[in-house]
């Protein structure tokens, strides 16, 4: 698998379609694993989706006394193994993102898999195929890295140039989430 | 047959117990694609697979058709025929049923004429029931008094396209060309909440630098990204189209030739729009100046552009003239009939395009043939075999049934797929219309707030329940596959219609065994309409992606791309429209101070009735409530979370306040999917456009006042 999940958080139209397909995945007991947010809703109706980064040394793993959080060898981070688990949390404190959900009832750990199921036969998770609006993609990598060029290029036809001082806002936005 | 269909090389997830059934969503005109998955064994209904490979959505879903399958084994389904008895529903037999019907429908009719009877029937259905229900007034019952929900929805749009083009088709051009347009016009359409899936063609234009002019009183996900957002006063549509033509005939953006060639009235149109300099226009819609000037300029210079609109300009008293103005803009430009470019209409309901062509409007017969017309009466009664004089007049609209009702004139009513008690504006009125009835018969899968009035409830099939076709918001013809049988003892409506029209004597104008052989005549009876489906077939539909019409014959290719030698207008030209500006039919006073503008959020579909029982979109967004800026708010010291009492002439409601700068501060939002005392149409005006009768719910007076939060039994 040498695809990746791609974010543009701008095109996002807050439908929460991605939420509603994360509960259709298989493994996924009905209950969604992603997040999509509004950034102020009294400015504007912007929202943002948000969900699992799937480091490549991941914090939630890490900090897992009981090594309940496994890693496929596709790079994919699971939720905490159900029998391993000790319900402890030090997951969900330890993710710089906020991406690990708890479920109190069950006092366990529950997290985005990238739809594993689906994944790894190459086919784009849920969240990713229904996206109307193609702020969530599951892309090839190397599809990533021209879409990054391209709005730098984009930002040049329109006349624009990066100086030292704003250089960072020609970077795209983008969360490339992982690869081999 | 194969039910699953799907491209070479597309891979989908296909799990070893399940199969896949390949079909379109139930709700809005996007009709995205979708496989459902179906338990081989149980037969159970498991979930949805996308549909990557449909051409229009690529298997995009909203969360409405993430989640549509929920409602087809959903446990409110009705599964047998409710009869109400001493004011409670109780479950009958379909024999019982249908035999209080013959029994009810016969002495209404001895008594008090064939036109006692009415039908009120939806556009949420294929084009086979759609068609029959037209039919099943007409024969069936004998009835003039037959009209349906797409009054609502989409008959400001047809009037206002037969006015301009002669030819009612949502959209000039295929919605995947809008890739290639260099900018878009969209007015009154909430596009990313309404049709979601539209949004990534919208998106990938602008990737490549397409421009965006949204105008909305709300500042919409898609106003928000626009190049210009022309923040209208709700309800002056037409005096900013008027602007806009001003300024593209001032800057010289006009297509002189193509408009001398193509069009009629431009000299009339030039003198009428001499009037609407800028600051005017600006006086009468709150838009500032520099907007509307960097508009016109973007509009002007793009080579390719669309102009689009949705209910928010249609459902309006001047929703026609609204329509003709905003398709003029796109002639003047000489855009409609070219690649890319044109003018369309974002369809509300499912079926809202196949669905109004086809004789269910109080004035039409199929392929969009007028009743009005004796040639077309001959034709269509030859079809239906009728003599030509049984054939009944044309009746009323929707709404105006209910002033029939209470003029004693209408004495029962068979609502099919449609649920106007929630729907209708000014649903007071509705509610008594109901109450005043003597019978009332609804056909749905769940008991909506109409199905509530009703003495009879006959449990209809989902639209997974049976086999079909629908027209998408495009044109498109497609196919929509039966996944499991009916549930309980459910029938699909063609099959209702059949068994009614067999008790009124009629059975062998309904001689009927499957959707199929209704489609093979709907292609008869629209076959020299303008709306010809004759070249259509189901095995076409499957194996070209859907096929447009008009399509004249079988060897026909259909028509993705309209109006590209003439128009459809009896001198070939286009009628440019020419439209002095008057305002709404209510306008802020100083009793009722504010605007009062309905619509819908992304979670819920029209009246509510399916998407209120589905867990996630309930999660989402469970109740109404009234969007405002915070400079209203802060008039009568609201937060967020507070409740706030909204007035018009018509009633009043209590709202939980929600409180966002990205709407216009003169104007308050309801979204309208509720029923009862959570109904903004409540409130809504029933001031009607005088061409296409369509009720002006987007624009009234409304005046506010702080109130204390309902008690907890009411939220």
């Amino acid at each position: 698998m040498n695809k990746i999940m791609y974010l543009e958080f701008e095109r996002c139209i807050g439908c929460r379609a991605c939420l509603a397909a994360c509960r259709e995945c298989g493994g996924h007991d009905a209950k969604e694993r992603n997040y999509v947010e509004y950034v102020d809703f009294m400015e504007s109706r912007q929202t943002y989706p948000m969900l699992c980064m799937q480091c490549k040394d991941p914090a939630c793993a890490r900090v897992c006394p009981a090594n309940a959080i496994q890693i496929t060898e596709e790079g994919v981070v699971l939720s905490a193994m159900e029998e391993k688990c000790i319900g402890c949390r030090n997951c969900t404190f330890g993710c710089p993102f906020g991406i690990p959900k708890f479920d109190f009832e069950e006092n366990k750990m529950y997290k985005c898999d990238m739809c594993y199921d689906r994944s790894k036969h190459d086919i784009a998770p849920m969240c990713a195929s229904v996206c109307p609006s193609e702020a969530i993609r599951f892309i090839d990598f190397d599809e990533m890295q021209e879409l990054r060029r391209k709005r730098t290029q984009m930002n040049l036809i329109e006349g624009k140039k990066p100086a030292e001082h704003d250089k960072w806002q020609y970077v795209p936005e983008f969360f490339g989430v992982y690869s081999d | 047959m194969s039910e699953f269909v799907v491209k070479p090389g597309v891979k989908n997830l296909v799990h070893d117990d399940e199969k896949l059934v390949t079909t379109h969503c139930s709700y809005c005109g996007m009709q995205c694609g979708m496989h459902i998955r179906v338990h081989k064994k149980t037969g159970k209904i498991m979930g949805v697979e996308p549909r990557y490979d449909w051409p229009v959505t690529m298997g995009k879903m909203c969360p409405k058709g993430v989640t549509a399958y929920q409602q087809v084994q959903h446990p409110d389904r009705i599964k047998r025929p409710l009869i109400k008895k001493n004011g409670k529903f109780v479950e009958s037999s379909w024999k019982e049923a249908l035999d209080l019907i013959e029994t009810k429908f016969k002495e209404l009719q001895s008594k008090y004429g064939k036109d006692s009877l009415s039908v009120f029937g939806g556009v949420s259905m294929t084009n086979e029931k759609c068609y029959l229900v037209g039919k099943y007034a007409r024969v069936a019952l004998g009835t003039r008094y037959i009209d349906y929900n797409g009054r609502f929805c989409m008959s400001s749009a047809a009037g206002g396209f037969i006015k301009t083009f002669g030819i009612d088709r949502g959209s000039t051009l295929p919605w995947p060309e809008l890739e290639h347009s260099d900018c878009f016009f969209m007015a009154g359409s909430n596009t990313a909440e309404c049709h979601p899936t539209s949004i990534q063609w919208f998106w990938k234009a602008k990737d490549k630098g397409a421009k965006m002019i949204v105008v909305d009183p709300r500042e919409t996900p898609t106003a928000r990204v626009a190049d210009v957002h022309l923040d209208l006063k709700p309800g002056t549509d037409s005096a900013l189209a008027n602007g806009m033509m001003h300024l593209i005939i001032r800057e010289g953006y006009v297509d002189e030739d193509y408009v001398r060639e193509r069009c009629n009235n431009y000299e009339e149109l030039k003198e009428a729009v001499k009037l609407f300099t800028p600051e005017y226009t600006s006086e009468i819609t709150g838009v500032a100046v520099e907007k509307i000037v960097k508009a016109a300029h973007i509009y002007g210079r793009s080579p390719r552009s669309v102009v689009m609109f949705a209910r928010g300009v249609e459902q309006q008293s001047k929703g026609v003239d609204n329509v003709a103005l905003y398709s003029s803009m796109a002639l003047l430009r000489g855009q409609v009939g070219k690649f890319a470019s044109g003018v369309a209409t974002f369809t509300g309901q499912g079926n809202g395009q196949g669905g109004r062509e086809h004789g269910q409007k109080a004035d039409l017969l199929p392929g969009y043939r007028k009743l009005t017309d004796p040639e077309a009466v001959k034709y269509i009664s030859s079809v239906w075999g009728i003599n030509p004089e049984d054939m009944p007049k044309p009746g009323v609209s929707a709404y105006e049934m209910f002033d029939e009702i209470q003029n004693g004139n209408i004495r029962a009513m068979h609502v099919i797929c449609s649920n106007p008690a929630v729907s209708a504006p000014n649903t007071e009125h509705i509610w008594s219309g109901f109450r005043k009835l003597d019978f009332l018969v609804v056909s749905d899968f769940f008991l909506s707030e109409t199905a509530e009035f009703a003495d009879v409830v006959l449990p209809a099939t989902s639209w997974a329940e049976d086999e079909g076709t629908t027209t998408n918001l495009e044109g498109r013809v497609i196919r929509i596959r039966k996944v499991i049988e009916p549930v309980g003892e459910s029938k699909p409506d063609w099959l209702i219609m059949k068994e009614i029209a067999e008790r009124m004597g009629k059975g062998k104008h309904f001689n009927y065994d499957n959707p199929g052989e209704i489609f093979e005549e709907l292609r008869i009876a629209s076959k020299g309409g303008k709306a010809d489906y004759s070249g259509i077939t189901y095995d076409r539909i499957v194996k070209e992606d859907g096929v447009f019409w008009p399509c004249p014959s079988e060897d026909h290719p259909g028509t993705p791309t309209m109006f590209k030698e003439r128009f459809d207008t009896p001198d070939g030209k286009a009628n440019l429209a020419v439209v002095n500006w008057k305002p709404a039919g209510e306008y802020p006073t100083e009793d009722f101070p504010h605007i009062l503008t309905t619509g819908r959020v992304v979670y819920h579909y029209l009246s509510g009735n399916q998407t209120r029982r589905i867990d996630f979109l309930m999660e989402q967004c469970p109740v109404p409530y009234a969007e405002m800026h915070p400079e209203l708010a802060s008039q009568y010291n609201l937060s967020s979370g507070d409740y706030v009492r909204l007035t018009t002439r018509r009633s009043a409601m209590d709202l939980e306040v929600r409180i966002t700068k990205a709407i216009r501060n003169d104007t308050v939002f309801v979204p309208y999917h509720w029923g009862k005392e959570l109904a903004v149409n409540q409130l809504t005006n029933p001031c009607l456009d005088p061409v296409s009768r369509m009720p002006e719910f987007k624009v009234c007076a409304v005046k506010m006042q702080k109130t204390a939060a309902p008690e907890a039994s009411l939220k």
